[in-house]
């Protein structure tokens, strides 16, 4: 495990020794075991690893979205700020304005009541304030930005008119609407198709080289890690078992779970391996 | 509230839309189970009216029994316990409370109390549980031809339910009855209830096994050939059981207060057959001048009432969560 | 939207036309003889087929069905030459017992029994729907396993049951309450409120519970959906999270409830005036059934089943409005 040690000025977002853990009936479960890791502007960290994994406690423990049943000890830096354990009220300012999220599934993440560019110009308006009307124009301006045509009309539609690629693209106009320092990506591509995927996927490097927005990407495909991150964290049981640039990570995995999840991509020129069953025994972590 | 199966028309939110149970498997099944009644053991609300259940079913089985111990039958009159100068208010205070007579006796009549209160445990948990069961049988049975079939058959189903349900069905139950020749009463009240009854509990069957019918294991069934018949029985039953008890469990106190509730207003039980909703009107009159005669039954039909509520609610929780720990 | 509309309306008719059929046939097929309860024992057999000839009662059953129908829509005659009573549409004959018209009797009980509903709905709206959100959001305090504890009290305990305990100690017992009346508004609008404050408790109590039970569970529901989520990774304050994402999702379904839940009242609170003795619909409905009245017992069901289905299509129409994607989809 690397140890990020600051020199010079602050990372934008620095990740300290975190542990993430619930109250539980037979005492206290451990989701992330003191896991640390740092983002630059800029730059794409992905974080790699199977459902229970922990990456998705871990990017809700840097929004300040984790239950309240849950403890966390260790620290989260934005921008040189410890945000881990501020008020409610300071996060809130944070979350949105310096902060934001794209969720894996973006029809139930977008409320069926409202309209999509209601949805938007409420995050917009949370932190710029002005009013809703004015905010609405920034939103149809949001959704332009991430290629949905027609965006003047489509702000008044609703969530379920959309089809799951365009939900997506208006998950991450929200999300980049008042242009975070930091975007916390959590399986974003994984309940799309693999066309739509791609185009996403391009959409955010898109948005990124245009706004420098530092960027944590959670997925469990290390073939759509490869593609957007610099940086890689594999995460197996709530611990990082390897990290590094990617490059590294892929042509010289140091760690055996790392290797087992290489291995288990299908390859074109080697069938038999693609069949290979992941059976290191660590994969399996119920 | 005065309308039909309480528990299961107030409540659409208590019954999960989704199915209770996975895949049977024997030993999946019986840790599910295991895991459920420890949880309905760690709560003391619901051992309490578990208990308070298995007291009323005790007392109704043993009711004759019980009366020979307090020495009264329900129909036996007590000159002797009421004063005629009074209007035949009972002499003892608090509503003629003795060692004698253990709830006090019935104005006028001087009829043991405790008596008509045994035996109206027997007539409403009779009717209820009567009523329950064949809502049930039915009820599942339609469902499950609705919701496995659909087409045609489910579009018959479902009009009836739809129809049953925008009935004023109080005011339909009480002129039925009052039409209805005389006959036996209980008998009657039981139908009227399973007319009006049935369809809340098809309504979350038919749904139900419209999900069901939809999972890869029944898919997989089908695809092996196995019959209709077969498939209903041996896949898609088993997996509703959870369903099914919790709907049975509600339903019951909804009509043991229907079944008060007409009493009460005089088209159910008939005197000198006691039951606890008419024995309630009875007192109505009364109220006044001896509160213990009406307060007597309705505490009896309130705790009832309450405990299969509590229990219940604690059987459908713990099913829920007994499902998602798996 | 129109075509939806008018299925609608198609299906409600039908429903209604085999109400009555049903209502019709029980009553007057299964029923005693209504010339000998009108005419007495002692009638002369040629005075009761006189009777029998004036009422229609003579003629086949669907006959008579549908005399009853035509007399809805367009006003029946009883009997003939210059012992004819005429009764115009909408005619739902006379009482039995009193003579009078049936929709004039209905049409002079309206009025309490829409006050005893109102008054009854709004405080459960109010009492409900409140406890339930606050239990949600305070879920597992002492508040929520109080509140929750009333709640299930409140489906448990039989209203007529409470009409007598709260009558008893209130009225007889503290005198602070007259007892329960009809008093006109105008005259003394403090003695009618107080005459009225009773019987909306007693049927509010109930229903309070109900929705309480039913706001809990729906919002809990709610807060746990990735929307909510969303909302608060946006930045927006708990007071918008819960006002405006977590609220309407979950009272949506309460509408549709209370839409079904006031119209079965406007049918009368059948227990609650009957126990109170108010002379509402729902006191007309027993006292007919106990005198077996069946013009007014047929009227009544007629017209509670009328409002119960006027009132099924208004909220679907309504939830059309309420949630967008059933919206987007019939329009």
């Amino acid at each position: 495990m690397k140890k990020v040690e600051p020199t010079g000025p602050a990372p934008l977002l620095e990740v300290n020794d975190l542990t993430v853990s619930f109250a539980a009936r037979a005492g206290t479960t451990t989701v992330v075991h003191g896991i640390s890791f740092s983002v630059e502007r800029n730059q794409t960290v992905g974080i790699v690893g199977e459902s229970g994994s922990g990456k998705s406690m871990t990017s809700l423990a840097i929004m300040g979205l984790l239950p309240a049943k849950s403890s966390t000890t260790g620290g989260i830096k934005l921008q040189g700020e410890e945000i881990l354990g501020a008020s409610e009220r300071h996060l809130r300012k944070l979350r949105g304005e310096k902060m934001a999220m794209v969720f894996q599934d973006p029809l139930s993440s977008l409320n069926p009541y409202y309209t999509v560019g209601m949805q938007i110009a409420e995050a917009y308006k949370a932190h710029r304030g002005g009013s809703m009307r004015a905010a609405k124009l920034v939103a149809a301006d949001a959704m332009g930005r991430v290629g949905i045509t027609d965006a003047k009309r489509r702000v008044d539609h609703y969530p379920h008119q959309f089809s799951g690629g365009m939900r997506q693209r208006i998950m991450i106009a929200m999300a980049m609407c008042c242009e975070p320092d930091l975007l916390i990506a959590d399986e974003p591509t994984t309940a799309l198709d693999v066309t739509v995927q791609a185009q996403i996927l391009e959409l955010m490097a898109q948005l990124q080289d245009e706004s420098g927005t530092g960027m944590v990407f959670i997925t469990h495909d290390l073939a759509v890690v490869s593609q957007v991150s610099q940086h890689v964290l594999v995460m197996n049981k709530g611990r990082v078992v390897e990290s590094g640039s990617t490059e590294e990570i892929f042509s010289n995995p140091q760690d055996v779970y790392t290797q087992a999840l290489l291995d288990a991509i299908p390859r074109i020129d080697d069938p038999i391996r693609a069949l290979k069953k992941v059976d290191t025994g660590l994969v399996n972590d119920k | 509230m005065s309308m039909l199966p309480a528990g299961l028309l107030n409540e659409p939110g208590e019954v999960t839309s989704e199915p209770h149970e996975g895949p049977s498997s024997t030993r999946g099944r019986s840790s599910t189970f295991r895991r459920i009644t420890s949880a309905m053991f760690a709560s003391p609300a619901a051992m309490l009216s578990a208990g308070f259940i298995i007291l009323i079913v005790l007392i109704a089985i043993a009711a004759p029994l019980l009366v020979k111990v307090s020495g009264w039958d329900p129909f036996q009159y007590d000159d002797s316990a009421i004063n005629p100068d009074l209007g035949g208010l009972p002499i003892a205070p608090w509503g003629g409370i003795s060692a004698e007579h253990w709830f006090g006796v019935e104005p006028q009549s001087g009829r043991d109390v405790f008596a008509r209160i045994v035996y109206g445990a027997r007539v409403s948990l009779t009717i209820a549980f009567s009523a329950a069961a064949i809502t049930t049988i039915v009820g599942v049975v339609l469902g499950m031809l609705a919701g496995f079939f659909g087409g045609w058959v489910d579009q018959v189903i479902s009009r009836v339910m739809d129809f049953l349900m925008a009935f004023p069905s109080l005011i339909f139950m009480i002129a039925l009855l009052s039409a209805l020749p005389a006959g036996n009463r209980p008998v009657l009240l039981v139908m009227v209830l399973c007319i009006f009854g049935w369809p809340y509990i098809a309504r979350v069957i038919r749904g139900q096994t419209m999900s069901l019918a939809r999972r890869e294991f029944v898919e997989a069934a089908q695809a092996s050939g196995a019959s209709k018949a077969a498939i209903v029985f041996k896949e898609i039953l088993p997996n509703l059981t959870g369903t099914i008890i919790v709907l049975v469990t509600l339903a019951i106190p909804g009509y043991i207060g229907t079944e008060a509730a007409l009493s009460f207003l005089g088209v159910g039980v008939v005197p000198p057959t006691p039951s606890w909703g008419q024995m309630i009107a009875m007192a109505v009159p009364w109220y006044a001048t001896d509160p213990m005669f009406f307060f007597v039954p309705g505490l009896f039909l309130f705790l009832t009432v309450l405990s299969f509520t509590v229990f219940g609610d604690h059987l459908s929780r713990a099913i829920d969560t007994g499902e998602t720990q798996k | 939207m129109i075509t939806y509309l008018i299925r609608r309306v198609l299906a409600a008719v039908g429903v209604l036309a085999l109400v009555a059929l049903l209502t019709y046939w029980i009553f007057f097929a299964l029923s005693a003889d209504p010339a000998v309860m009108i005419c007495g024992k002692t009638c002369s057999p040629e005075r009761i087929d006189q009777i029998r000839a004036t009422l229609g009662v003579d003629q086949p059953f669907m006959t008579q069905f549908f005399t009853f129908i035509g007399g809805i829509f367009a006003g029946r005659t009883y009997g003939t030459g210059a012992n004819a009573i005429e009764c115009a549409a909408p005619c739902l004959g006379f009482s039995f017992q009193t003579n009078q018209s049936v929709l004039e009797m209905i049409g002079d009980r309206m009025p309490v029994s829409i006050t005893i509903a109102v008054g009854a709905a709004i405080l459960w709206l109010l009492i409900g729907v409140s406890a339930g959100v606050l239990s949600a959001v305070k879920q597992g305090t002492w508040w929520d396993k109080a509140a929750m504890m009333v709640a299930l009290s409140g489906i448990s305990l039989p209203n007529y049951f409470i009409a007598l305990v709260l009558q008893y100690v209130l009225v007889v017992e503290l005198q602070i309450l007259p007892f329960p009346s009809t008093p006109a508004f105008g005259d003394d609008p403090m003695f009618w409120f107080k005459s009225y404050l009773m019987p909306w408790t007693v049927l509010a109590f109930g229903y309070a519970s109900m929705y309480a039970r039913l706001t809990r569970t729906n919002m809990i529901d709610t807060l746990g959906e990735n929307f909510i989520r969303t909302a608060r990774a946006k930045g927006l304050g708990s007071g918008l999270v819960l006002g405006r994402h977590a609220l309407r999702p979950s009272l949506t379904p309460i509408v549709t409830l209370f839409g079904m839940d006031f119209a079965g009242l406007l049918g009368g609170a059948l227990i609650t005036e009957t126990v109170f003795g108010l002379n509402g619909v729902g006191k007309l409905t027993s006292d007919a059934i106990s005198k077996n009245d069946q013009p007014v017992i047929m009227g009544v069901t007629l017209m509670a089943a009328l409002f119960v289905i006027v009132a099924n299509i208004i909220v679907d129409v309504l939830y059309t409005t309420l949630d967008p994607r059933v919206r987007t989809k019939v329009a």
